[in-house]
This record gives structure tokens, sequence and C-alpha cells, in this order.
């Protein structure tokens, strides 16, 4: 078992940390702080093949496997959160399903362009009533002709006010259930097609938020992704892979969290010595670490089994929950290090604690994912 | 018995500041190996220039005039030095570690068989050995080389030895060196030259320096810079990540590509204390540092540290500095 | 028109001090697990190589001359966008001085073939020796024009700004020509876009023996080196950073200024 990352994951290591550290650390205090969709970076970012890292070439992307994807991502999500899930959402939520379920066609329009960092897609599948029980699909798509007619609201849409292209999931026939639901490409500009609201949230705060509203929504069915009632097959598999880029994402805010308590307690000075002196601070850090490399090894795991081609279901769910419980605990025993001025705005602790939690919450909150494990455990 | 030869850069009746500094160092080589200080001067005839030389320390001076030698030409340079050197016989070849001296000092060494080291900070020498002092690894350790065959070719780093001292009456020898170059032997030529405007005292010579880094995020707190250098009669000084973001001109850059300066006070602000940065400022007496990151390296050379924004340090410092310097 | 780049892989000379340490036998620094990056001017060189690519067209070879490990340093390289590379790499030739590695590298790029432009770093980023571009041009009898930060190639001539001490002049030669690069605005190296890690991932990087080129024992052998290192100290801090306290910026600030006042200096 070799666990040394080959030559071209330490470099697209290298590449997204010297970018990092350059180009989004200066810069992630007051995209946190003003709550700024960061643009400039997003799109160097996309130049540089960061928004469909595992794309084949043939569509734009760097044609790389997971596994270098999580290492990048890790490293991004470390320097900002934000950054981290606008990248997360690009590669394992749009591109995802479009590489495994997409047409020739459909990837020459709809992928290409957003593997290549030219324009930016969403995905579309929770509703106001359909959060963890995403299977309970209120908005509607009738076939009219060569067109899907679209009626409904979706909800807490990451990237839903800039993206230019959507995945959005809808059901032909409630009654079907699951079985009804279908995955459809809409591109913004479409009449019908609306970001309704910008949420104001508590961490991620660089990333949109979106409420967007489906009013007759014409789309021609040729952005049909898959069958008809192939929706729910498709949300599941493309989720699977989601997990693990929220895992990267939550080790990176663990990591920043980390870092800077190491940073702090060594120049912070009480009765005469830095706080890290300390053992009960001492314990604190070794504890972040340990469970810091843990996550990143389940994430690892659950990566290689992607790329292998084989069944990650149970991994993925895995990495995710675990990395996100560390980087929550990790958050907070960081704000902790800090002590009073880990409460003060001014100083980074607080935002990686806020930047924590939302990871234990979306692409499946924790009790699915529990659910998801044990589930495995028993079949 | 070591000789020594030095480049005399300049037309000028009076030796420069480096000039100065590479006769002390010839100087007290020769002194304790009980050799002689030639000095070869390119560029012209001055008739002052040559008694000034010798009675700051050089006994024979060395006129070699040619066509080619007008203006500074790295190929015609190294010809004639190769020349010069070779009738000379010197052991030890100083120039100052210039844009000159860098770009002669190796290839003349190579043209010799000798050594060559640059940006020397001290010579030493008795009966066993020649003794060459640099910083190496950017300024965090000294390294010290023995010469193991001559001549060695070593450009001094400005201001870091001791200049020589006028003996008046000393008297040396003057003579002129033929020179044969050959205009094929001039492969590049100076097309343009751009001088910048210094107004103000030269960064080089300032008393204080006030330098500005990466934290200050972009060209326009230089103008705070340029207050606060006013104020204290100094010069602003650039880290490298300030130049190569083009916020101010390479010129202003202190470092081991840039300008090696130790005025008595050095402020930096928003400078990280990168070890190449370090390598052209830690001869400063006073070294004091404001930056947002507790953690940077500059703290670890600096004397006075200030955590902080400089946007909420520097307006604030201004000010009081301008109230005490006013009574 | 083709270029080749030396580059040199040397320790991050960004580590912070207390990570720096010395080994006493051989003088230098302990690379323990510390990150090895490609010597900091030699990236502005490569950068100025591509960009003439992009303007001229032709090939860029990275030569890298150092220990095993250095393929990484040639890999980087060819991430960065340059197209081929070549790492001489033996253990007779981990201790040379400056004028052994001229010679090894000036023998590569003869066995490579001498193309229109050599660049190299105007500094080395861990010795701090300025010599290996110039003794190249030596080793090659090629015209050498140093610290120089941008290129431009117009009817087979370069045209190149060279920094001097109180401005910069512009300075015509033939090529081939050996330069060497200087930072400023104009190259900061590019982020290597992931794609072109991934085609220099698969990339084969020749590593080449002493015995592979014609060397000349007198520059590289046992007791070729002209200078002796016979001592390596790290300079004794006497005193700690005296950090000014107060509960803002702006309390800190005043205090900054009286103690300077106190200390006489302003």
């Amino acid at each position: 078992m070799d666990f040394e990352l080959t030559d071209a994951q330490r470099m697209f290591q290298e590449t997204a940390r010297q970018f990092a550290d350059k180009e989004i650390v200066p810069i992630a205090e007051k995209v946190d702080q003003l709550g700024q969709f960061p643009r400039e970076t997003i799109q160097k970012l996309g130049e540089l093949g960061f928004m469909g890292v595992a794309v084949p070439e043939a569509y734009g992307g760097a044609g790389a496997d997971t596994v270098s994807y999580v290492v990048a991502l890790e490293e991004i999500s470390r320097a900002c959160a934000s950054h981290g899930v606008i990248m997360s959402v690009n590669n394992s939520l749009y591109c995802g399903p479009l590489v495994k379920f997409g047409t020739e066609e459909q990837k020459r329009r709809f992928l290409t362009p957003v593997a290549g960092g030219k324009s930016a897609g969403c995905f579309c599948l929770s509703e106001p009533g359909a959060g963890s029980d995403a299977a309970n699909q209120q908005t509607t798509a009738r076939r009219e002709g060569d067109s899907y007619v679209l009626n409904g609201t979706k909800n807490f849409i990451t990237n839903g006010a800039e993206a230019d292209c959507a995945i959005v999931f809808a059901t032909v026939n409630r009654a079907l259930k699951h079985k009804g639901i279908c995955a459809l490409v809409v591109e913004r500009g479409t009449p019908g097609f609306a970001v309704a609201r910008v949420e104001k949230k508590l961490g991620i705060r660089g990333s949109s938020c979106a409420q967007i509203a489906m009013d007759n929504c014409r789309v021609p069915a040729a952005n049909l992704l898959g069958q008809e009632g192939e929706g729910w097959k498709i949300a599941l598999a493309t989720l699977d892979g989601g997990r693990i880029g929220i895992a990267a994402q939550a080790v990176g805010i663990a990591r920043a969290a980390l870092e800077a308590s190491l940073s702090y307690s060594k120049q912070r000075v009480q009765f005469g010595r830095p706080v890290v002196a300390n053992q009960a601070i001492q314990f604190m850090l070794a504890d972040m670490a340990m469970e810091i490399d843990a996550a990143r090894l389940l994430t690892f795991n659950a990566a290689l089994l992607k790329d292998q081609g084989l069944r990650h279901t149970k991994e993925s769910c895995m990495a995710k929950l675990y990395a996100s419980e560390v980087a929550m605990r990790a958050g907070i025993k960081g704000v902790q290090v800090f002590g009073g001025y880990g409460y003060m705005m001014d100083y980074p602790a607080q935002r990686f604690m806020r930047d924590a939690k939302v990871t234990e919450i979306y692409e499946g909150t924790s009790e699915v994912q529990r659910l998801v494990i044990a589930h495995d455990l028993l079949s | 018995m070591v000789d020594v030869l030095v480049l005399v850069n300049g037309q000028a009746d009076v030796p420069s500041q480096n000039t100065l500094e590479l006769l002390g160092a010839a100087r007290r080589l020769a002194d304790a190996t009980r050799g002689k200080v030639k000095a070869v001067v390119l560029e012209g005839s001055q008739s002052g220039l040559g008694a000034a030389l010798c009675a700051y320390g050089a006994d024979q001076v060395l006129r070699a005039e040619h066509p080619f030698l007008k203006e500074y030409q790295s190929d015609a340079y190294v010809a004639t030095l190769d020349q010069v050197a070779s009738q000379a016989g010197a052991q030890v070849i100083l120039l100052a570690d210039d844009a000159r001296g860098k770009e002669v000092a190796p290839r003349l060494a190579h043209r010799l068989n000798g050594g060559v080291v640059t940006e020397v900070m001290g010579i030493a020498g008795d009966g066993s050995a020649v003794l060459f002092q640099r910083q190496m690894y950017g300024g965090r350790t000294i390294a010290t080389f023995a010469a193991r065959r001559f001549p060695i070719v070593a450009t001094l780093k400005p201001r870091a030895v001791e200049p020589a001292i006028e003996q008046a009456g000393r008297s040396g020898e003057e003579a002129p060196v033929a020179v044969v170059l050959d205009a094929p032997l001039l492969r590049t030529r100076v097309v343009e030259k751009v001088t910048e405007e210094v107004r103000g005292v030269k960064l080089e010579n300032a008393k204080v320096v006030v330098s500005g880094g990466r934290g200050l995020k972009g060209p326009e707190p230089f103008k705070q810079l340029e207050e606060l250098a006013q104020l204290l009669k100094g010069a602003v000084g650039a880290s490298r990540a300030a130049t190569d973001a083009g916020w101010i001109p390479a010129s202003r850059q202190v470092g081991q590509t840039g300008k090696s300066v130790s005025p008595d006070l050095y402020i930096a602000v928003g400078i990280s204390g990168a070890t190449q940065h370090l390598a052209g400022m830690t001869g400063s007496k006073t070294i004091v540092a404001i930056n947002t990151d507790p953690d940077a390296p500059i703290f670890k050379v600096a004397h006075l540290g200030v955590v902080g924004d400089f946007k909420a340090v520097l307006p604030k410092f201004i000010e009081k500095c301008r109230e005490l310097t006013q009574d | 028109m083709n270029i080749i780049v030396c580059i040199k892989q040397i320790i991050d000379p960004e580590i912070p001090t207390e990570q720096f340490k010395l080994d006493p036998t051989t003088q230098r620094q302990i690379r323990g697990g510390l990150s090895l990056v490609i010597s900091v001017y030699d990236q502005n060189a490569l950068e100025v190589a591509l960009q003439l690519r992009e303007k001229q067209g032709g090939k860029i070879t990275a030569l890298c001359l150092g220990d095993s490990g250095a393929t990484g340093a040639v890999k980087s390289a060819l991430g960065m966008g340059v197209d081929n590379g070549v790492l001489v790499s033996d253990p007779a030739l981990l201790a040379l001085d400056s004028f052994g590695v001229a010679h090894v590298l000036a023998m590569a790029i003869r066995k490579i073939g001498v193309p229109d432009l050599i660049l190299t770093g105007c500094v080395s980023g861990d010795t701090g020796n300025k010599v290996v571009g110039p003794l190249i041009a030596e080793e090659l009898s090629l015209p050498c024009v140093t610290f120089v930060t941008r290129v431009e190639v117009k009817d087979g001539k370069a045209v190149m700004r060279r920094i001097v001490e109180d401005g910069y002049e512009l300075v015509e030669g033939p090529l081939p020509a050996v330069v060497s690069i200087l930072s400023d605005d104009s190259n900061v190296p590019r982020y290597s876009k992931l794609k072109d890690i991934m085609v220099a991932a698969k990339k084969q990087v020749p590593i080449w023996k002493a015995a592979d080129l014609d060397l000349d024992g007198a520059k590289v052998g046992a007791g070729a080196a002209r200078l002796e290192l016979r001592d390596v100290s790290i300079p004794r801090r006497e005193s700690r950073c005296e950090m000014l306290d107060g509960d803002t910026p702006e309390g800190r600030a005043e205090k900054l200024a009286l103690r300077l006042r106190e200390l006489k200096l302003i």
C-alpha cells in the first residue's frame, strides 16, 4: 500500500498551495466579512483548470484522478472555505453528472465551458419541502412536444446566483415517487428561471446560496440527462462524489483551524510563557492533528475506490461524516485556543468555526450519512 | 606574499566610496602578507586620480587606455582585465560588487583559470591562507572560504568593509598598460540607458530607510512611506514582492538582488522577511518591523516590533514622529 | 527559437528560522523533510522562456544538475509548460564548485545541442552565488548579459533589459547567448495549469551520468574546487525583538515613536 502522492498529485497540491497562499489567503477575511463572491480568483482558478479537475481533457478538464482533486481542494479550502465549496460544487455536483450521464452533445454544450472555467454550474435538488427527504420533489416537469415545462422552487442552491448553467431535478409524475424524477440542464436566461433570493448565511459567506423559482420554464427535451425517471439514480451517484469533495473541504477547514491555533498559541504569552507550553493546549492541538490525518485518510480511501471504479457509497459517507465532525470540533477548539480573541471578528478562529458547521449539514446531513452507512452494514 | 589588484571604477578625480573600500581591503591584505597593491584604471586618464589612489594605499597605478574602454562593455572589460591581471601577476583581484563587477568577475576568473567569490564582506590573510567571508543561505549564515589556488577574483559587498585611510605624502608608481582589443571581440552593446531620477537621499547612503513589502497590498501606501522617509530624512526602499508587483521601481529594491543597505534605522512595513531581503538589510543597526503576522520571519531579526495593520499603525506613527521631531 | 533554461533544486529558502539547521560535517543545510523548490530566479528564467516561446515558437528544455530527487524540479518545470527536461545526476557530481557546475551544464548543453538562448537565474537561491551563468558563457565562448529582466528577440538578435544601480540599460547582442535573469513585474512565474501538469507527469525525464558527458576531470574531479569552504556559522542574535504592546495598533504606534526617541533614533 503506497501512501506517497504521485508526481501529478504532488504537483497539483503544490500549485493549489501556491495559488491559495498568494491569491486567496490575502482576501479570505474580506470575502467572508463582505459576503462577496470572489469573482476574480474563481476565474483564475477556472483558467488553471481547478473547476473541472477530473473532467476528461476532451471536455476542457484536466483529466486528473479523484485523489488529485481531493489534495487540490483541501489546499483551496484551507485558505478559504467559500472558494472550496464553489470549486467543489462545480466539480462534483455539476461536472460530475454530466461526465457520467451526459450525451456527447450535452457534454460539448454544457460541460466544456464549465470545466474550462469559462462559466459556473450549480446543482438544484433541494426544495423548501425536500431537504433530507430529497426524493419528495415538488418541482414538476411537464412534457410538451420537444420541451419540458418546469414549475417549482429550489432552495439553498450553492453558486445559484452566479451559475450560468444548472442541473435541475424535477418530477414528471409525483405518483411514481422517486422513479418519476428527471434531471435537466437549464441555462441561465431561460425565461421562467430566476434567482428569487440569496440567503444570508452563518458561514461560507463568499459563496451564494440561492432560492431559484421556475415558472413555466420551458427547457428543450434534448437537455434531459439520462432517461426520464433516471433522475434519482443520477442524484445519488452524484452525491457520492460530492461527499468526497465536502470531506476534502472539511479537512481543509480543520487544517486552517489547527494552523491558526498553533501559530497563535506560540506567541500569546500568559503567566510569563506562551500558552502552547500548557498541556491543556497541547492536548487540544494533538487531537486536532490526529483527527485531521484520520479524516484525510478516509477521504483518500473513498477517492481511491472511486478512481478504481469500485463502489464507494459507504466510504464516501464515512469520509464526509467524519471529516465534517472533525472540522466542527477543530473549529470550536480553535476558538477556545484563541481565548477571548477567538470570539472577535478581527481574528480568524471564528470564521473556521462558522464555516465548519455547514459541512455537517449540506450534501446529506450527518444523520443521513449515518443512515446510509448503517443501511450498508445491514444489507 | 599576496599582491592585490584593484579595479577602480569611475572617471572622477576623486576615488569613489566603492574604490576606497576596495583599496582598504586590498591594503590590509597586502600588509598582512607583505604584498603590493596595484590599482588598474580603465576609461581614460585623469591625472589627479593616480596620485589620490596612491595616497589611499596603491603601490602602483596601471592605466589601460583604449577607445573600446570609453563605455562599459563586458567583453572589452573582461579581455582587458585578463591582460592586465596576467601582466600584474596579482594573487587576488578585487572588484566592487556592482552591476559591472558581477558580470565581469566570474568571466575573468574563468579566463585566468582561477577562483571567484562574490559579495565578500571580509578578507583576511596570514602566512597560510587567504580567507574570504560572505553570506550564504540568504543572510542566515556567514561562510568562510579559503583560496586553494590563485588568482582569486573577488567582488566586495558595498559598505561591508572599512575604507582605506588617506596617508598624505604616500606615493606610488604610475604606468600605462598596453591593451590589445579587436572589434569582433565586442559582441554586445548598450543601445539605450534609462536612468531613474533620484530625489533626496540615495537609498544606499541613507541613514534611515523605510521599506514597504507585500503587506502594503498596492502602490498607494508607498506615498505614506515617502512622507515618513522625508520626515526622518531618509529614503524609501522595498522588498522584492513589491517591486515584482510593479508597485515601485526596481531600483528601490533592498535585498540580495537589490541594494544592500546598512542604515542606522531600518523600518520594515508589511515585509515578511524573506531570506533574500534580509540579506540586503541585516547590516542595519536598528531594525523596526511593522507586520500583521506575529510569526513573520522579520521579527526574528528586528530589534523593535509592532504587530498590527500598517493602515492603523503608520498614520499614528507618522503623526507622533512629526510631533517629536518638531520640538 | 530554442531555449535551454538551467535550473537548480534547492531547499525552500523561506522556511522558518527554527527549521534551518546545518550539518556540522558537510557545513551544508540539512534537508530533513523540508520541501524542495526550483531556485527562485530560475523560476523567473522559466517564465521568460515561456513568454518568448509564445512570441517566437520553438522548444524549451529545462536542464538540471542535482541529486536523484531533482527530477521533481524538472517535472515542475515541465508542469509550467516547458517542452523537455533533462537531469544530470551522478554521485560523483554532487560536491562541485561553481566552475564544476558550469562545466557540467555546458557539456550537457553541447550534448543537447547549443540552442539560440541559454537562460539561468541571476543568483543561486541557496548559496547566493551569481556566477554560473557567466561561467557557462565562458565554457561555450558565448556572449553573456547578466541581471536581465526582459528579453525580446528581433531579426536573430536579442534585446535585453539589464538592471543597473540607477536604472536600466537596453543591451543588444547576437544569438546564441547566455542571459541571467532577475525578477520583475513582467516575469512573475506563472502557476502551472492542471492539464500541463498531467502532461508533465507522464513525460520521461532522461537522467545523464558523468560518463554520458565528456567531462574534464580537472574541473569536476576530487580536489577540483578552487575555494575550500572552511566554516559556516549562524550569526548569534544578542537579543529578542522588543515587541511594543498596547491595546490598539494606534497605541502601539505611539509607543514605537516614543521608544525610538528614547533610543535617539528620531
